[in-house]
């Protein structure tokens, strides 16, 4: 489904360079759950932005559903991004609209029929536990469920892949565990989920109970990947070759 | 696109209408000022070359005789007049007939027939009519050359300042709509842009559910042409309006300049169309040219 290849990224700025990635290989598998894990500046943002077409990797290639995304036209970039289902740790909902017009609006922009729109909402809504709350302003929800909006409005067009950073960033740690066993609920529908989190302990419990893959970043690089126990040696040794600490998180 | 779309994009620019009406109402005040002052000069434009145009189709020079000719030289004056190549028709005018001509014409201040028909002071002329108005000159010369002739005045004096006065008005109605439409567009690019502005965060999220750039992009052109329109329509009756208003009191207070520039300014029927369909296009090509730059600056997309 999601396939890295020696991808580098490298942001150019007035005086520096900043190797956002350096030379990452994975490969995710369609109706996989991954946790992307990683210190601050590790490079989990870009690896999501990559994979959005909202950056381009300096060099390698990113494929979706076998498509390489280097080599797609710009005029196809909308119509790739409407397989994908993006949540963010600011919510980013429209607070002029209330979380039906939210959710209904992300989907009416992707030309998709009225009548469609109108069974559709109530159900993502409902999904999300949310249906009795529709006509509401986002400010007049908690950020649980602002949160739990944005993930509505994120599955309302029937996407294949829910892309998360930092979902929980926002929200009290008691409710950060329900939005995470709500995307372990999607993916119960083999919907691929890729979410990036701060929140080790979370993770731990999660991944433990549920089988996920956990990938760790660090300095841009892939430092562990729990589906290939080899990597995080193979990292280790670099590391220490050049005379460092390995340092995960 | 589907229909339901197309019109939810219409709803959504007519909307950014509403919510930024302040903004909207000054961008198209602005452009409605710039469509009165280019409506303005298209119409005084075309009334001069009306007045070009009739002022050539009475490209008339009249011809006087020597006071001390006779009759008879007089006739064969006129008959070596219409010798002259160039020359259409040559028309004897008595004494008599050109008084009475100017006393119709000044009939409201004075009597001038019943003055002056007893010791009339009025020269006798041939009034000759040339086929082209660019030949005058030349035949102006050779009637000159003719013998028994007192003098010859021609119009093509007044033509030529009309000629030229046509030409400064084209060159000033030109430069006018350059100006004023750099102006329209800059006012509208700003309008735009501000929308542009106030929406970000919804079009950042357009972006990322996958709308296209032409859905992204259509209520903006709405929002644009639209106040281009409603300017258009705005223009489209004042100047109208207050053209045929100009028109009717032209016809009602006939003066004697007047009617020597054809008595008559052109009327709103012959007209209208063009100011309309001007606005119209003035309205929507500039305003279609401001969101498109204003996009492309400030959306990215
Ligand atoms: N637009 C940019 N221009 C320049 N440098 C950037 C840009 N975006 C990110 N970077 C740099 O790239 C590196 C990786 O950034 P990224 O946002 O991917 O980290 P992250 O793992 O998401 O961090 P965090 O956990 O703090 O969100 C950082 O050093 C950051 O400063
Ligand atoms: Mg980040």
């Amino acid at each position: 489904m999601i396939q890295f290849e020696h991808v580098t990224k490298v942001y150019e700025t007035q005086n520096d360079e900043n190797v956002a990635l350096d030379d990452i290989s994975l490969h995710i598998e369609e109706g996989e759950f991954v946790f992307v894990l990683g210190h601050s500046g590790a490079g989990k943002s870009t690896f999501l932005k990559l994979m959005l077409m909202e950056e381009k990797p300096t060099e390698g290639r990113v494929f979706i559903n076998g498509q390489d995304l280097t080599r797609l036209r710009r005029r196809k970039v909308p119509y790739m991004r409407r397989q994908m289902g993006v949540v963010f740790q600011d919510f980013r909902l429209i607070p002029t609209m209330t979380v039906y017009e939210n959710v209904a609006f992300a989907m009416r922009v992707t030309n998709i029929s009225t009548k469609t729109i109108k069974n559709r909402v109530p159900f993502a809504l409902s999904l999300v536990g949310l249906e009795d709350k529709m006509d509401r302003l986002p400010d007049e929800l908690s950020g649980g469920e602002q949160q739990r909006v944005a993930v509505a409005r994120a599955l309302a067009h029937g996407p294949k892949l829910i892309i998360a950073d930092e979902p929980t960033g926002n929200i009290d740690p008691e409710l950060s565990m329900d939005i995470m066993q709500l995307f372990e609920a999607i993916n119960k529908v083999h919907i691929t989920v890729v979410v990036v989190t701060h929140e080790h302990e979370l993770v731990q419990k999660l991944a433990g109970k549920y089988h996920n893959r956990v990938i760790t970043l660090a300095h841009g690089q892939v430092a562990a990947d729990t589906a290939h126990p080899g990597v995080a040696q193979q990292y280790e040794a670099r590391m220490r070759a050049m005379g460092m600490e390995p340092v995960l998180l | 696109m589907r229909f339901s779309s197309f019109t939810y994009l219409v709803g959504q620019g007519l909307h950014s209408m509403k919510a930024n009406r302040l903004m909207t109402l000054a961008s198209m005040g602005v452009l409605t000022v710039c469509m009165i002052l280019v409506g303005t000069a298209f119409l005084f434009g075309v009334n001069v070359d009306a007045v070009v145009q009739y002022m050539g189709s009475q490209n008339e020079s009249y011809v006087y005789p020597a006071e001390e000719a006779t009759d008879e030289q007089i006739q064969a004056l006129g008959d070596q007049i219409a010798a002259v190549p160039g020359v259409s028709e040559v028309v004897f005018v008595s004494r008599e007939e050109v008084l009475s001509q100017w006393d119709s014409m000044l009939s409201e201040y004075t009597s001038l027939y019943s003055a002056l028909s007893e010791d009339n002071p009025m020269p006798q002329m041939f009034r000759v009519s040339v086929q082209d108005v660019g030949q005058m000159q030349s035949i102006v010369e050779q009637i000159q050359a003719l013998p028994n002739v007192d003098e010859v005045s021609a119009a093509f004096d007044t033509a030529s300042t009309f000629l030229s006065l046509q030409r400064v008005v084209n060159y000033i109605c030109i430069g006018l709509v350059l100006v004023l439409a750099l102006v329209s567009i800059v006012v509208i690019s700003n309008t735009i842009r501000i929308t542009v502005f106030a929406r970000r965060k919804e079009i950042a999220i357009m972006k990322l559910v996958g709308a296209t750039n032409g859905f992204i992009r259509f209520p903006f052109f709405v929002e644009g042409t639209a106040s281009g329109l409603l300017a258009a329509a705005i223009s489209s009756g004042i100047v109208c309006g207050a053209y045929y208003a100009l028109y009717r009191w032209y016809l009602e207070h006939p003066t004697n300049i007047g009617q020597l520039f054809g008595g008559t300014l052109v009327p709103l029927q012959q007209v209208w169309y063009f100011v309309v369909g001007g606005f119209v296009v003035f309205g929507f090509v500039l305003c279609g040219i401001g969101t498109a730059t204003s996009i492309r600056k400030h959306l990215n997309v």
